[in-house]
């Protein structure tokens, strides 16, 4: 990787004294889904914005490809398609009277490319009828075919799933997984879904009250040992006993009837034996992946407002 | 990055897609058709067949009241002679000057410029802040054109609205004229009196485009003057009533306050050129002049300009 597509450098934004984004700097190379975590008024749609230039910059600068968003906007933003919020169109436009208005902004976006993505969202059909007559799921279509006519090496998601059904969220999903993998485009999704972000993303950052508080894989966070092992025995303080001579007591933990270990996957075979041969009755013994929401809890200390 | 011609065809095609246009269109077409209608029908209910015989006896009318009348003015005086001589030139020609021709519709369509001025005032007044209120303007301003860029496309794509709208004006009064009164009516030349008293003839189209110019000019500042609002104002519905309040209301206020000096810096004292041509109502107040409110014009289209420019670029668009 020669050049991140995005390079955010001491991106700060001050709104009357108040510091609503703080010195965030980070890059993301080509082909990543980036996700974009944090509770409500963390500061996620401010510097998403402030990507796209919708939103002035107190300080720091924002480099697609290399080319500051600030100094040489219109050049930045040949390589950004943009889904911000609920994809408003104009609604007295047809579809495709909508894909023209936005292919014109574009040098060299031909017809046959217009119905390529057209054919590629599944839109061919309903394509010359006025947008107002669109489901919120074909709109939605509508604002990702949008973003692709110009073939972007960004794509920016501002809660691309608010008021999208099940449904919906999967089809999106498995169009961002296609475009980073065909086009080689890497993706700024920004969310409050965790469950959403857990399934789309590559890497996400945490950021809480304006600040950055973490970045982390999550690929590696699901290969790394923050398994839950779950113990389900008839003598509790028995088997509490036992495992503590082989496992560090603080990382284990009774509810009700179960016995709660951190521990790698790879131990359950070990735990097991180990409570066969001390004859401690086990009515089952599984592994529970931490999900994100609870790393996520743990960062932001649970002050999480969804 | 966007060419400005093809953002000016984008905002184009978002003026013309849209059903109210075609009504606003419609509209108008619709006036000029029944002012038309209601000039043919007024002229034929008046039938003039005796307007030598009423040229005549007014002409001598008058030349008695020049004779006998001691408290006329100076004013007055010359107004009659003119006439006199007109209407002598009428009788000696065999032209009858109360039987409309093609360009006395076309003369009386200048009077709806007003109502072109106030459809170009919604749609400009609507350019911007609709944008906003349809949540389109995040997706427009993504884009590899500059806000400047977009702005200056709004506003020609306006001012395109407003020159249709003065073609078809024009247009449609010529054509009513025409199928009313028939179309040989276009060599009829304006007649007038020459300083030294001769009665002379000159092309009518002379006469008519100065009316459309001054009226141009007012549209231009209350079309500039919509636009700034439509960039301040988030929502359209906004931007739309307070440009037309601001035309239809800023008149009326200036004439109100016509007593303080200071009214002659309004925009509304100085929006009506024709007041200092021949014939015009008097300025509002007796200190101005037309390069003052020229030079007043230049100022306030310049202020509009720049206000809505540092509107537009310089504000977040958070919501």
């Amino acid at each position: 990787m020669t050049e991140a597509v995005l390079q955010l450098r001491n991106v700060t934004k001050k709104i009357g004294g108040r510091t609503i984004v703080d010195n965030l700097t980070f890059d993301i190379p080509a082909g990543e889904v980036f996700g974009f975590l944090g509770p409500n008024g963390a500061g996620k749609t401010t510097t998403i914005r402030m990507i796209v230039g919708l939103i002035s910059m107190t300080k720091g600068e924002a480099l697609i490809k290399g080319v500051s968003v600030r100094n040489y906007f219109e050049l930045a933003m040949t390589h950004v398609g943009a889904i911000v919020e609920n994809p408003e169109m104009y609604k007295f436009l047809t579809g495709y009277q909508n894909l023209t208005h936005f292919a014109r902004r574009h040098n060299g976006i031909t017809k046959e490319r217009i119905n390529e993505v057209v054919a590629m969202l599944g839109l061919q059909n309903r394509i010359h009828e006025k947008v107002k007559r669109y489901s919120l799921g074909m709109r939605q279509r509508l604002g990702v075919a949008q973003a692709i006519l110009h073939r972007p090496s960004l794509l920016i998601l501002d809660e691309p799933t608010n008021g999208l059904d099940p449904a919906g969220i999967r089809e999106l999903r498995d169009y961002l997984r296609k475009l980073t993998k065909e086009e080689g485009i890497s993706v700024i999704v920004s969310s409050h879904l965790l469950s959403e972000m857990e399934l789309m993303c590559d890497r996400v950052a945490i950021i809480q009250g304006g600040k950055l508080m973490d970045i982390r894989s999550l690929q590696e966070t699901r290969d790394a040992a923050q398994t839950k092992i779950i113990i389900e025995v008839d003598d509790i303080p028995a088997a509490e006993q036992l495992l503590a001579s082989v496992f560090d007591a603080a990382r284990m933990n009774t509810i009700g009837s179960q016995l709660e270990l951190t521990a790698d996957k790879e131990a359950i075979p070990h735990i097991t034996k180990l409570l066969v041969n001390a004859e401690i009755e086990v009515m089952g013994i599984h592994a529970v992946q931490k999900s994100l929401e609870d790393q996520f809890l743990e960062i932001t200390g649970g002050e999480m407002v969804v | 990055m966007s060419s400005l011609s093809k953002l000016i065809r984008n905002e184009n095609m978002k003026i013309y897609m849209r059903p109210r246009t075609w009504i606003m269109i419609g509209f108008l077409l619709l006036t000029v058709a029944l002012l038309s209608g209601l000039m043919n029908w007024e002229a034929s209910r008046n039938p003039s067949t005796d307007w030598e015989q009423s040229l005549t006896e007014d002409n001598n009318r008058m030349q008695q009241e020049l004779q006998n009348n001691q408290d006329l003015h100076e004013n007055q005086k010359a107004d009659m002679t003119e006439q006199i001589k007109l209407n002598a030139y009428y009788l000696e020609q065999g032209i009858n000057p109360k039987e409309p021709t093609l360009w006395d519709y076309v003369d009386i369509s200048s009077n709806l410029i007003i109502l072109v001025t106030i459809l170009t005032v919604i749609i400009a007044a609507d350019m911007i802040a609709a944008e906003f209120s349809w949540g389109t303007i995040k997706l427009l301003l993504v884009g590899p054109a500059s806000r400047t860029k977009i702005m200056v496309s709004k506003y020609i794509a306006t001012m395109g609205f407003a020159l249709l709208l003065l073609l078809l004006c024009f247009g449609s009064a010529f054509a009513a004229g025409g199928i009313l009164e028939g179309f040989d009516g276009i060599n009829q030349p304006l007649l007038s009196v020459s300083e030294s008293g001769i009665v002379q003839q000159s092309p009518m189209i002379l006469d008519i485009l100065p009316k459309y110019g001054f009226a141009v000019i007012s549209l231009i500042m209350y079309v500039t003057m919509a636009f700034m609002i439509s960039s301040a104002f988030r929502s359209s519905s906004m931007a739309i009533a307070f440009s037309l309040l601001f035309m239809l209301v800023g008149n009326s206020v200036t004439m109100l306050l016509s007593s303080y000096s200071w009214v002659k810096y309004l925009l509304f004292a100085n929006i009506e050129l024709s007041r200092y041509m021949e014939g015009g109502a008097s300025p509002i107040r007796p200190e101005m002049t037309l390069s003052f409110s020229i030079l007043m014009l230049v100022i306030y289209y310049l202020a509009f300009q720049f206000i809505a420019w540092l509107l537009f670029t310089k504000r977040d668009v958070a919501a």
